[in-house]
């Protein structure tokens, strides 16, 4: 069982399904950086962003790596009305009325995609589907390959955002100081909307993916959120390279997990690499010291 | 830790008649509607307000848990595989799972205590979702996946109704004392600034670990009362839906308040077992809109649920419990008037 092909296929897996994950987690750690918020319903946005995408792909019959872009705008936009209906009222408050706000959000979002989709799983036909590379023992499927490509070219294109640009700049100066950005003439508000809105074409994008590669139901969001979270605690709150490094190691021990301890670990596992972190390290991995 | 002076106190305040009232409102309630089904819905609304009760005092302390069904699981398993294999009565054995349940939560408390909000939300939910693994995993101890028939605790009906109910008024009762004393004072601190509780030497661990240890033994409590009500436990006990059941409870109802979670178990648990009567009229009229779902009541009701759990938040940050306490100084003034 333990041979070098099912190594390096667990790896392989590890690191495509971790690519996904690695597109969560950003936005999600993008609006925490900035926003000091955290969004519980993130995982709710990929699946919604899933079923924008199936929409798009079964009824109007694009190609469904072009639903990407559908999803992402359509999420971007329940993302604004998100973030301006309801977080923005309680940013800022105590902690725990953001969790309150993120869990009424995913009893909505939830209910709103039985309602609109039925609670029956779905799935995304790529075009490639059942199609993949041979090299020597291993079978890769076009599916995965094209899902990194993406998740690499989309990760690109938001480090050049935030470090190249002036939007950016403001992000990273609300990000470290809020009050001290809005002297300088920031518009902080717009700037949160921005971010918000970005993470969540994050996640809708990483639900297509998501729809590709695996069925999908109105209730997969919780999970992915959870892991989402795991990552950038591993990987250190608000860094974006922590989020990507995060990602792909966990991406690699949740199928390790799988295959070496059986498939009851595949969620479990998270905690137990997050709880063993937080007990050593009450900030995260790469989180800053003190208070 | 609770001396004379408090309880002669407690006597004559408003909180006191309004205890009153409600002990003796829902002594009697049941007899008034001898149903069997109206009892059933009463003895749950008990067993949560229990169970609400222990995840508002952890919240008290400023540590909100998204795993609270770790501990009614763990509290329920206990005592009904206590009382199978060992036959102790259930009546012993709901103490022995609560003090199971606070055992388990003193350790999960003591990796907990040092994190903040968003961090202690993942690792309880963390726990709740290894709890469900290990108790799979080890199935031919616990027989969890299946699920088993429970022990009989009371005989179901008015005699369980009692109890329960029993039960429901001495948490309370307990949690408000607590709350009066100094324990519960130090709790307030952590709640609303813990560096500034630090500062004025209050060891904030040792305080978080003891809201944590209180919590999960009433929680443990409720779920051995919940496995022996509903005569049946398996791992389903551990979902998330149970995890969150509470914290909308305290939330609509009034967070941080003795009442709110027993008014938020009451408006909760009534929701879901009397709204489903109205499915049957609902489909005819929904059932065009939404041809995807055989079943529009159930996703409706979380639907309107989350709404209201976002509206709560958003405006009324004190629950129902606030809005109540509001009408009624109005209504007496214009009495007094």
């Amino acid at each position: 069982m333990l041979d070098a092909t099912t190594i390096i296929l667990t790896l392989i897996w590890g690191v495509a399904i971790g690519s996904i994950y690695v597109l969560l987690a950003t936005g999600l750690n993008l609006i925490f950086g900035v926003m000091k918020l955290v969004n519980f319903a993130h995982g709710q946005l990929l699946m919604i962003g899933a079923y924008i995408g199936f929409t798009v792909w079964s009824i109007f019959g694009v190609n469904a790596y072009l639903a990407i872009f559908f999803a992402m705008a359509s999420v971007a936009i329940i993302g604004i009305l998100v973030e301006r209906f309801s977080f923005r009222r309680v940013l800022g408050e105590e902690k725990l009325n953001e969790i309150f706000v993120s869990l009424g959000l995913i009893l909505l979002f939830d209910n709103v995609a039985v309602l609109l989709w039925g609670e029956k799983s779905k799935r995304i036909i790529s075009p490639f589907e059942n199609m993949s590379v041979l090299i020597g023992e291993l079978s890769i499927s076009y599916d995965w390959l094209i899902a990194m490509a993406i998740v690499v070219v989309m990760l690109i294109s938001l480090i050049f955002l935030i470090k190249k640009t002036k939007i950016g700049l403001a992000m990273r100066a609300t990000s470290q100081r809020q009050e001290a950005s809005m002297l300088m003439g920031i518009n902080v508000e717009r700037i949160y909307i921005l971010t918000f809105a970005i993470g969540a074409a994050m996640a809708g994008a990483a639900g297509v993916l998501f729809g590709i590669i695996f069925p999908f139901n109105p209730y997969i969001g919780a999970l992915p959120t959870i892991k989402a979270f795991a990552i950038i605690i591993l990987g250190g709150l608000g860094s974006i390279p922590g989020a990507i490094i995060g990602g792909l190691l966990y991406g690699i021990a949740e199928q390790s997990a799988v295959i070496f301890l059986g498939g009851i670990w595949r969620n479990a596992i998270a905690f137990t690499v997050l709880i063993i972190v937080l007990i050593f390290r009450p900030k995260g991995l790469f989180g800053e010291k003190g208070e | 830790m609770f001396n004379k002076k408090q309880i002669i106190s407690l006597k004559g305040s408003r909180k006191f008649r309004f205890l009153v009232i409600a002990i003796v409102f829902s002594s009697l309630i049941p007899l008034l509607l001898n149903d069997p089904f109206m009892i059933h819905v009463l003895t749950l609304i008990a067993i949560f307000a229990v169970y609400t009760s222990s995840w508002n005092l952890l919240a008290n302390s400023g540590q909100g848990s998204l795993g609270h069904a770790a501990f009614l699981g763990i509290g329920g398993f206990t005592s009904s595989l206590l009382a199978i294999n060992l036959g102790i009565p259930p009546i012993i054995g709901i103490f022995i799972g609560a003090s199971f349940s606070a055992g388990i939560g003193f350790l999960i408390g003591l990796t907990c205590v040092r994190l903040e909000a968003w961090f202690l939300a993942m690792v309880t939910f963390g726990f709740s979702v290894i709890a469900e693994t290990l108790v799979s995993q080890f199935d031919d101890v616990t027989h969890g996946v299946m699920g088993f028939r429970t022990p009989l605790l009371m005989p179901s009906g008015l005699p369980f109704y009692y109890f329960a109910l029993l039960m429901a008024i001495i948490t309370v009762i307990i949690i408000y004392l607590l709350m009066k004393s100094k324990i519960g004072l130090a709790f307030r601190a952590l709640k609303e600034n813990s560096s500034e509780a630090r500062m004025i030497g209050i060891n904030i661990a040792k305080y978080k670990l003891y809201a944590f240890v209180i919590s999960t033994f009433f929680a443990g409590l409720a779920g051995s009362l919940y496995a022996h009500f509903l005569r049946y436990i398996n791992v389903a006990v551990f979902s998330a839906d149970n995890s969150f059941k509470p914290l909308m409870m305290a939330v609509i109802g009034g967070l941080g308040t003795i009442e709110g979670p027993v008014i938020g178990s009451i408006i909760l648990v009534s929701i879901d077992s009397f709204l489903p009567n109205i499915d049957k009229y609902l489909q005819p009229v929904m059932s065009p809109l939404f041809s995807a779902v055989s079943n529009v009541g159930p996703p409706l009701r979380l639907l309107g649920l989350g709404l209201f759990l976002l509206l709560v938040v958003i405006f009324f940050p004190k629950g129902v419990a606030s809005i109540i306490k509001r009408l009624y100084n109005y209504l007496l003034k214009q009495f007094r008037e």
